[in-house]
C-alpha cells in the first residue's frame, strides 16, 4: 500500500485483492471514525515535500513523482475531512520555485490547469460535496490559462460547504506578510471620506460624531439614542434629529462654538459642500476633509488587524503544520500563521508515501496532548490555557479607545 | 482507500493528460467513493425534514457504529498510551547513557572534541527556552542561559540567541552578564583565556566587551529575544510605514519584502549604539539552528520573520514529540541537535 514501485509482484497481488482490498479499506474507515471521536485540529497544513527525491530514488521521472504526490494529496485529503478537519493547507508551489527547470515547472503548471479545470467539470458534484478551493498567493505570476482555471475553480466552488482547501500556489510568506503591510498601509492612507462607508472607521468602537451626538442630545434635553457604533447609521440618525429641530440645534450649536474645538456649526457650513451627499453630515472628520485629509491613527494597527490582512484570514488558527521529507524547516510557508500555538511535525517520509498510518501517530498524538491539557491546565504543551488570545485583545481595546481620528 | 483497479485506471488518465476519460467516466469511476448524499445533507444542512426519515431509516446501525468507533478510539489510544510510554522509558535509559558518555566536564577540550568530526557548525545558533513556574524559575533560566552561552562558546558557535516568551531576561541584562562571565570563567580558567562575550537585545544598548582585533581570540555575542520581537515588531514597523505614507513620504508600493526584511533584521541584528563605542557587534538576523528544548515542536510566539530557512530541532521530538522528557537543558540534547544539523541536507527553496 506504501505505493512503492518495488513492490514485489506477489505483495502487491495479495494487497490488490478484492478481501484484502476491503478489509484495509474497512479498518482505514473504523480508524478514521474512531479518530473523530477525539479532539481533532482544525487548520492543518503541509508541506507535500519530497515528490522529486522519491522519483529520483525511484528511478521515475521527476513529473511521474509529482503524479504520485497528487495521489497521495487525494489520499490524505480524505482522511482530514473524513476526520473532522476544516481547513486543510497545502504548499503546492513556492515563488522560488520558478527558479526550477522550464520543463518541470511548466508540467506542474500544466498538472494544476488539468486537475483544476477537471474539478470544474463536476459543477453539482463539488456543490454537494466539495470544499472550497482557495488559492493563496501571488497569482499575478500565473499564465494566464492557469489563471483562469484557477479562477473558474475557486469562484464554481465559493459557496460550497464549511470545509476549506487552501492551496499555496505562487507562495512564499514573506511575501504574503509584505503583502498584508502594504495592504494595510494603503487602507489607513486612504483619507477618511463622508462619502465613504464607515468600514475603516467602525474599528474603533467609539466615535467622536456618536459623542457629540450624545453630549448634544444630552444639551436639548432629548433622550439619548441607543449607543451605535457605526458611524454612518449615526449620522443618517444625526441629519434626520436636525431635520427635525433645526431651530433648536441653532442653539446647541452656539453652546458648542465657545467651548469645542470641532463645532458643529462649522459642520452645517459643510452644507454647501458639491456631493451633497451628506449635506447635513454631522462628522467632524468632515470638518477638514478638503484642505488637508484625515487618516485613521496608526496607533490602531494591531496584531489582528495584521492578521486579518493575511491570506488565510477567516481561517482558524493554524493547529499543526506536517512537512515529510525530512527536511526540518519551513522553507518560508506560513510564518506568520505557525509561529504561536502550532505543533510543527517533520516527518521522514516522502510525500507520495505519505498515508495515513504516518499521519495517525501525529493526529494521536495531538489528541492525547489536548485531552492532558484539558484535564491539567497547568500541564506542559497546553495549547487552550496560555494562549496570548485575551491579553491581546485587552491591549487591542486599549489601543483601539486611545486611538483617535488623527488630522494630518 | 481506492481500490488498486481504479487507482489504474486514474494513472493512465494522467498519462494521457486528461484526454481519456470524459466527465461522466470520471463521475461513475467515483461515485463508489463517495458519501451517501442523505447522509451528508442531513448532517451539513441538518432541516427536520430530512434528518427524521435518516433516523428512522437506521438507527440501530447509526448506534451500533458510533459506539465501534468510541470503542475503537479508546483502544487505539490505550495501545497508543502503552507505545508511548514504553518509548518513553526506553528514550530515558538512551538518554541517561548519553548523560554519562557525553559529559562535558566543564572543559572546553571536550566540547571541541564532540563537535570536531561534524561537517558544519551553525553560526548562528537559537534556542527556545521556557520560563518554569517555580519561584527560583528565574535563576535557573539565567543558569541555563549561561550553561549555553558556554557550550556554544567552546563549540565554536560565534553567535547565539536565547528566545524567551515573556522577556524576562531582557530587564536583568547586567546580572545575566554577570553570571555568564563566572560560567566561562569556571569553563575556561584565567580570564585571559575567556571568550569576549557581548549580551544585548533589540531595543537595548549592548553590554560587554569588543572583541580585541589583536588578539585572535573566540568571541561570543548573545542576543535575547523575546515574543515582543514577533509580531509586534511588525506591527510597529506598519505603523511607522502607514505614518510615512499618510504623510506622503512613502508609497505603498515601494513595501517590498527587501524593504520589510532590512527593516526587521536591522532591528534583531543590531543593538542601540553604545557610548563604548563597540560599532560593530551584530548579529546574522537568521539563525541556522533552533533548538527547541520541550517537549515537542511549538514556536510560542518567535519572531516569525527571521525563520524563514532555519532547521529546527527539539530535543524531545523523537517519537513525534510525544515524550514527557526533555524539558531540561542538557549538554547531550544540545549536542544532538548540533549533530543532526550536521547530518541534514541543505537545499534552496525544497
Amino acid at each position: 500500500m506504501a505505493g512503492s514501485m518495488h513492490l514485489s509482484r506477489l505483495r502487491r497481488w495479495f494487497l490488490a485483492s478484492p478481501p484484502i482490498e476491503f478489509a484495509i479499506t474497512n479498518f482505514k474507515e473504523l480508524l478514521v471514525g474512531a479518530l473523530r471521536q477525539g479532539p481533532i485540529p482544525q487548520h492543518v497544513a503541509f508541506v507535500m515535500d519530497g515528490n522529486r527525491r522519491f522519483a529520483r530514488s525511484h528511478g521515475i521521472e521527476t513529473v511521474e513523482g509529482h503524479n504520485l504526490g497528487f495521489e497521495a494529496l487525494a489520499r490524505i485529503l480524505e482522511v482530514c475531512y473524513k476526520s473532522g478537519v476544516k481547513v486543510v493547507t497545502i504548499y503546492a508551489f513556492s515563488i522560488e520555485n520558478f527558479k526550477r527547470s522550464k520543463f518541470e515547472v511548466d508540467a506542474l503548471m500544466e498538472m494544476a490547469k488539468v486537475k483544476l479545470s477537471q474539478m470544474a467539470q463536476h459543477g453539482d458534484l463539488l456543490d454537494r460535496y466539495g470544499a472550497k478551493v482557495r488559492v493563496l498567493g501571488r497569482l499575478d505570476l500565473l499564465k494566464p490559462d492557469v489563471l483562469a482555471a484557477v479562477n473558474k475553480a475557486v469562484d464554481l466552488t465559493s459557496r460550497n460547504g464549511d470545509r476549506v482547501l487552501n492551496i499555496c500556489f505562487p507562495y512564499t510568506s514573506r511575501d504574503e506578510i509584505t503583502t498584508a503591510i502594504r495592504e494595510t498601509v494603503e487602507e489607513y492612507s486612504a483619507p477618511l471620506h463622508p462619502a465613504r462607508p464607515a468600514g475603516a472607521t467602525a474599528r474603533t468602537p467609539f466615535s467622536e460624531s456618536h459623542i457629540a451626538h450624545n453630549i448634544r442630545a444630552q444639551t436639548l434635553g432629548t433622550k439619548p439614542q441607543e449607543a451605535n457604533s457605526d458611524s454612518e447609521s449615526t449620522s443618517a440618525e444625526l441629519s434626520t434629529q436636525e431635520d427635525e429641530s433645526g431651530a433648536r440645534n441653532d442653539r446647541s450649536h452656539r453652546i458648542y462654538e465657545s467651548g469645542s474645538s470641532f463645532s458643529s456649526s462649522t459642520t452645517l457650513h459643510l452644507g454647501g459642500q458639491p456631493d451633497g451627499q451628506s449635506a447635513k453630515g454631522s462628522s467632524p472628520e468632515n470638518v477638514s476633509d478638503a484642505e488637508n485629509p484625515v487618516f485613521i491613527s496608526p496607533e490602531t494597527i494591531s496584531r489582528q488587524i495584521l492578521s486579518d490582512h493575511m491570506l488565510t484570514k477567516g481561517n482558524p488558527p493554524l493547529d499543526m503544520l506536517v512537512r515529510t521529507s525530512g527536511v526540518e524547516r519551513l522553507s518560508d510557508f506560513m510564518l506568520w500563521q505557525c509561529h504561536e500555538n502550532t505543533e510543527i511535525v517533520f516527518l521522514d517520509v516522502m510525500w507520495p508515501e505519505f498515508d495515513l498510518w504516518h499521519f495517525l501517530p501525529v493526529l494521536l498524538g495531538w489528541q492525547r496532548r489536548i485531552a492532558k491539557s484539558r484535564q491539567n491546565p497547568d500541564a506542559e504543551g497546553n495549547f487552550a490555557g496560555d494562549s496570548p488570545e485575551s491579553s491581546e485583545e485587552d491591549a487591542d481595546m486599549v489601543l483601539r479607545q486611545t486611538g483617535k481620528v488623527k488630522g494630518v | 482507500m481506492v481500490s488498486q483497479r481504479d487507482r489504474e485506471i486514474l494513472r493512465d488518465e494522467i498519462h494521457s493528460r486528461g484526454a481519456k476519460l470524459s466527465a461522466t467516466d470520471r463521475e461513475t469511476l467515483l461515485k463508489p467513493y463517495l458519501p451517501d448524499p442523505s447522509d451528508l445533507s442531513s448532517s451539513k444542512r441538518s432541516p427536520t425534514s430530512q434528518r427524521r426519515p435518516k433516523t428512522r431509516k437506521t438507527p440501530i446501525r447509526t448506534f451500533l457504529k458510533s459506539q465501534l468507533h468510541h470503542l475503537t478510539y479508546a483502544l487505539t489510544h490505550i495501545i497508543f498510551g502503552v507505545i508511548v510510554r514504553l518509548l518513553q522509558a526506553y528514550h530515558a535509559v538512551v538518554e541517561r547513557v548519553f548523560a554519562i558518555v557525553y559529559h562535558h566536564h566543564r572543559t572546553p577540550e571536550l566540547i571541541r572534541k564532540d563537535v570536531r568530526g561534524l561537517k558544519r557548525v551553525p553560526q548562528h545558533l537559537s534556542i527556545i527556552l521556557n520560563l518554569r513556574t517555580e519561584d527560583d524559575a528565574l535563576t535557573v533560566l539565567m543558569d541555563e542561559v549561561a550553561e549555553l552561552a558556554a557550550w556554544s562558546a567552546c563549540a565554536g558557535i560565534p553567535q547565539l540567541s536565547v528566545y524567551e516568551k515573556t522577556g524576562v531576561l531582557k530587564s536583568c541584562i547586567p546580572a545575566l552578564h554577570q553570571i555568564i562571565t563566572t560560567k566561562l570563567a569556571s569553563y575556561y580558567g584565567s580570564p585571559s583565556q575567556q571568550p569576549s562575550l557581548q549580551l544585548f537585545a533589540p531595543h537595548h544598548p549592548v553590554h560587554g566587551t569588543a572583541p580585541d582585533p589583536q588578539f585572535d581570540s573566540p568571541s561570543l555575542t548573545l542576543l535575547l529575544l523575546s515574543s515582543t520581537d514577533g509580531r509586534e515588531t511588525l506591527v510597529d514597523l506598519t505603523k511607522t510605514l502607514t505614518e510615512m505614507s499618510q504623510n506622503g513620504k512613502l508609497s505603498p508600493a515601494d513595501i517590498t519584502p527587501e524593504l520589510v526584511d532590512a527593516e526587521v533584521s536591522e532591528i534583531t541584528s543590531q543593538p542601540l549604539q553604545s557610548d563604548s563605542g563597540s560599532g560593530y557587534c551584530t548579529i546574522g538576523p537568521e539563525p541556522d539552528l533552533l533548538l527547541v528544548f520541550g517537549p515537542f515542536l511549538k514556536l510560542d510566539g518567535y519572531p516569525p520573520w527571521q525563520l524563514r530557512l532555519t532547521e529546527m530541532y527539539c530535543t524531545g521530538d523523537r517519537s513525534h514529540a510525544l515524550t514527557g522528557y526533555g524539558e531540561a537543558v542538557e549538554y547531550q540534547g544540545f549536542m544532538r541537535g548540533l549533530w543532526h544539523y550536521a547530518g541534514a541536507q541543505m537545499r534552496f527553496g525544497r
